[in-house]
């Protein structure tokens, strides 16, 4: 077994009186692909924004590279290494595509200089162009970034969650809402990230993980189902039957 | 200081729940606006300034004042529904900060069209014959007309309370400020709530006008300083929440009449110290819904 | 609406094209005195602009600074006996200060609160001010704030006469002018771009919002302080009403006037107001009914002010 990047243990979080996540403990390993899946309403939300930091947890607690990181403010994750990109596509809308990229690139050298001019920071420049590069929108880097397609705007999302050269790429339906020709280009872009760096990714569709994922982890109900291989998963039989009459689309 | 003594402090209570009963009034209205229709008035100080000059205008014609204390909440409320209607309901789903600036605009135009018609000095507003003097309340003699203030603000909330739980309507405004996509489903008019809604606010800060009146007189000023004060009750108790604003409205007025009792000159800076202590422990103020705020 | 071109090339020079026109403006006013008044106030807007315009935040207690500003400058200089210049720099500190305060308790909320709170908490050193009479000299304000020669060392400048006056007080506008540029083109400058228009994804590229929000609000109240000790240099007396409700309303209503979140627009909103005001008041007292007026229709109709109009259209 390789190494642990990051661990969840008995991870758990609350509404008021809605349990939507309970008592979750799961490692995922460096290095790896590992896919939440589950039907709606299973917990997969909560459970990445408790990995990614938006909330903290009600219990439990989350271990990153052996290191307590509950509770830490979610504008550190960036510095620790963790990054991530949202289920609603968030941008800066108003900004350049090359700007949008560059602003996530200088949070990590400078967040309140106020004297020095921000072109004093030519080397951000160039490897905002580079990211650009990677994610396969050079031609669109002077765009306002939201009058872009929207499989675009997840393109640059996921270029600025490069920008901190993340440990950690946590993606939250990153294919959500995309024609099928979008979903093919962002599955490719995925596997080739993966190939550098860990990956958590939530999805909700099933088959469009199981091909890619090193690992699988099924919530249910707010609770861990299920965790294996593609393998292992396709055959469980209580995820079958979760699963049983789920359409998928 | 020797001569505070228990029953002094009893009197100094009740002269704090009278003025917390305007602070209620004042802030149920904006709460009522803001859990309604999400809109903050900036222009709810000047409504409960035009509330009292709507009394002088009234008794100028000759209405006794248990007239007033009806018609002129209803002639502002009107003015309220108007202002709602044609200005206020154009900006609704433009961000928060367009309607909060239209009633800081709105509230010049009244201001000064009351010196326009009323002049630039203050006016003074006689307290009804019938509510002169002092009543026996046990622990002492106490005005009767800020007993009377209190009697006022007790059966308002009552009345409020029962409109909202126990009529049709009242289940109408309760779910429209839960789920405005409900009410629409369900095909009543919403736009019909939200001017009644804008009403009953502006309409319960100009009785809170009215019966501050002979208690300060009127000036076309009075509304300003209030509505710094009504945001302090409205933070304090919980944005939106009716509950928030009578509890939040009694302490104010208690802990304003406790400071002037020892520290006169401490009494207004007092209230805002109270917001401050409020907002470091719980920013989303007594009955506010957590989260809110950030 | 502009040629985008044209603004653009503009743009970069806006520090220079701006002192430009402050060394011609007053020759244009009718009277020197107003022309003071809008340099002022254009700061005072220019300030609270950084904020609202470059931020979103809406603050209704911005009077508490640039009363601060100017009760500062007028203590150093009459209780301390300090130069007007320490004056100056003791209005700037002072306002900084006052926002790191106020901002301390502000930023703790958001939106609407925000308005809310801050117009509280100003409303707070209003009665401060006006209680503290030995200081303040309460409901009179403070009087005898006087300057009328500056001792440069080579000559002597007469503060009296205006023309002499606008130069001097043009001159420390042009630094402010200068040193928000410098801010809004820095990396911090960009940080507050990234808050404005996105906060959770500011957030997650390591932004800390909250931080960000709370320095700007303190820079802010350095350029509030300096129009503050400005005013109070030009009228000679601090009024009490410098700190009240009002002067908090009247930038927001400047600001919106001329166009928010656009450079100059602050200015202009200044200046159309102050004018607007002048004529207005020279055939009704009741000038305020179209103040009022005036910024009820901009809300209406032009979101984007007079400035941010002619740069941008009408919009929205």
């Amino acid at each position: 077994m390789s190494d642990i990047i990051l661990s969840a243990q008995g991870v758990g979080r609350s509404f008021g009186k809605f349990r939507a996540l309970s008592g979750i403990t799961a490692d995922f390993q460096k290095g790896r692909l590992t896919s939440i899946i589950g039907p709606n309403g299973a917990g997969k939300s909560t459970f990445f924004n408790l990995l990614s930091g938006a909330f903290e947890p009600s219990e439990g607690r989350i271990i990153f590279e052996g290191r307590d990181i509950t509770g830490t403010p979610q504008h550190e994750f960036a510095r620790l290494g963790i990054t991530k990109s949202f289920q609603i596509t968030t941008v800066f809308p108003q900004l350049s595509v090359h700007e949008n990229v560059r602003i996530a690139l200088q949070a990590l050298v400078s967040r309140y200089q106020i004297w020095k001019s921000r072109n004093s920071l030519p080397e951000l420049a160039d490897k905002a162009d580079a990211l650009l590069e990677v994610v396969g929108l050079t031609e669109r880097r002077n765009r306002a970034a939201g009058t872009m397609a929207h499989g675009e705007q997840r393109a640059l999302e996921i270029a600025m969650a490069l920008a901190a050269d993340p440990r950690l790429l946590l993606l939250d339906e990153p294919t959500a809402g995309m024609s099928p020709e979008e979903t093919k280009s962002m599955m490719d872009l995925i596997l080739k990230l993966a190939s550098q760096r860990t990956v958590i990714l939530v999805e909700h569709k099933m088959k469009l993980v199981m091909g890619i994922s090193d690992r699988l982890l099924v919530l249910h109900h707010g609770e861990l189902l299920a965790e294996g291989t593609p393998d292992e998963i396709r055959r469980n039989e209580t995820v079958k039957r979760v699963y049983l009459g789920q359409r998928e689309h | 200081m020797d001569g505070i003594t228990p029953d002094l402090l009893a009197l100094q209570l009740f002269t704090g729940l009278a003025l917390g009963a305007i602070y209620v009034l004042l802030a149920l209205g904006m709460s009522l606006l803001f859990g309604m229709l999400t809109v903050v008035n900036f222009a709810h100080g000047a409504f409960y300034m035009l509330g009292a000059y709507a009394g002088i205008l009234l008794l100028g014609f000759g209405v006794n004042f248990w007239f007033c204390l009806l018609f002129a909440p209803l002639l502002i409320g009107g003015i309220g529904m108007l202002s709602e209607r044609f200005l206020i309901r154009h900006l609704y789903g433009r961000g928060i900060d367009y309607p909060l600036l239209l009633t800081f605009g709105l509230s010049y135009i009244m201001v000064e069209t009351v010196r326009i018609f009323f002049g630039t000095q203050g006016l003074p507003f006689d307290t009804p014959d019938a509510l002169q003097g002092a009543s026996d309340i046990m622990i002492g003699y106490f005005p009767t007309y800020r007993l009377f203030v209190i009697g006022v603000a007790i059966l308002v909330i009552a009345a409020l309370w029962l409109f909202l739980e126990r009529t049709p309507y009242g289940l109408i405004i309760r779910a429209g400020a839960r789920d405005p996509q409900i009410v629409r489903i369900l095909g009543i008019d919403v736009a019909r709530v939200w001017l009644v809604v804008f009403g009953i606010g502006t309409g319960l800060a100009a009785l809170a006008g009215l019966l501050a009146a002979p208690l300060q007189g009127a000036s076309p000023e009075m509304g300003a300083s209030i509505l710094a004060e009504s945001f302090v009750v409205t933070v304090v108790g919980g944005m939106g929440s009716l509950v928030g604003a009578v509890v939040a409205g009694l302490l104010v007025g208690v802990v304003v009449a406790m400071t002037s009792l020892f520290a006169p000159e401490m009494a207004q800076v007092a209230i805002f110290a109270l917001m401050a202590i409020v907002l470091l422990i719980r920013p989303q103020g007594f009955f506010g819904r957590a989260g809110l705020m950030s | 609406m502009l040629n985008p071109d044209f603004v653009a090339r503009c743009k970069q020079h806006r520090v220079i094209l701006a002192v430009a026109f402050l060394l011609i403006f007053p020759l244009l006013m009718p009277f020197k005195a107003i022309a003071v008044n809008i340099l002022i106030y254009g700061l005072y807007a220019l300030g609270f602009n950084m904020l609202f315009g470059t931020l979103g935040l809406l603050s209704f207690g911005h009077a508490a600074l640039f009363g601060g500003g100017a009760y500062a400058c007028g203590l150093a200089m009459i209780r301390l006996g300090l130069p007007w210049w320490m004056g100056i720099v003791c209005a700037v500190v002072i306002g900084m200060a006052l926002a790191a305060i106020i901002g301390a308790f502000a930023i703790r909320t958001r939106g609407i609160y925000f308005a809310m709170v801050t117009m509280a908490l100003a409303q707070c050193v209003y009665f401060i001010s006006d209680q503290w009479v030995s200081l303040t000299g309460g409901e009179n304000g403070l009087r005898d704030v006087t300057l009328t020669k500056i001792d440069l060392g080579i000559t002597t400048l007469n503060f009296v006469d205006p023309l002499t006056r606008y130069y001097v007080v043009a001159f420390f506008v042009a630094i402010a002018l200068f040193v928000l540029s410098r801010i809004l083109a820095s990396p911090f400058g960009a940080a507050m771009e990234a808050v404005r228009e996105n906060e959770a994804r500011a957030r997650a590229c390591g932004y800390d919002v909250r931080a960000t929000r709370y320095l700007a609000f303190i820079l802010s109240g350095g350029f509030c302080g300096l129009a503050g000790a400005l005013q109070a240099l030009h009228l000679s007396i601090v009024p009490l009403e410098t700190l009240a409700i009002a002067n908090s309303g009247l930038v927001v209503m400047m600001s919106l006037l001329g166009g928010m979140g656009t450079f100059f627009g602050p200015f202009v909103g200044a200046g159309v107001f102050l004018l607007l005001e002048n004529l207005v008041s020279l055939w009704t007292v009741h000038w305020q009914i179209f103040v009022g007026a005036a910024f009820v229709a901009c809300v209406l109709f032009f979101p984007r002010g007079i400035w941010g109009t002619i740069l941008l259209g009408r919009g929205r």
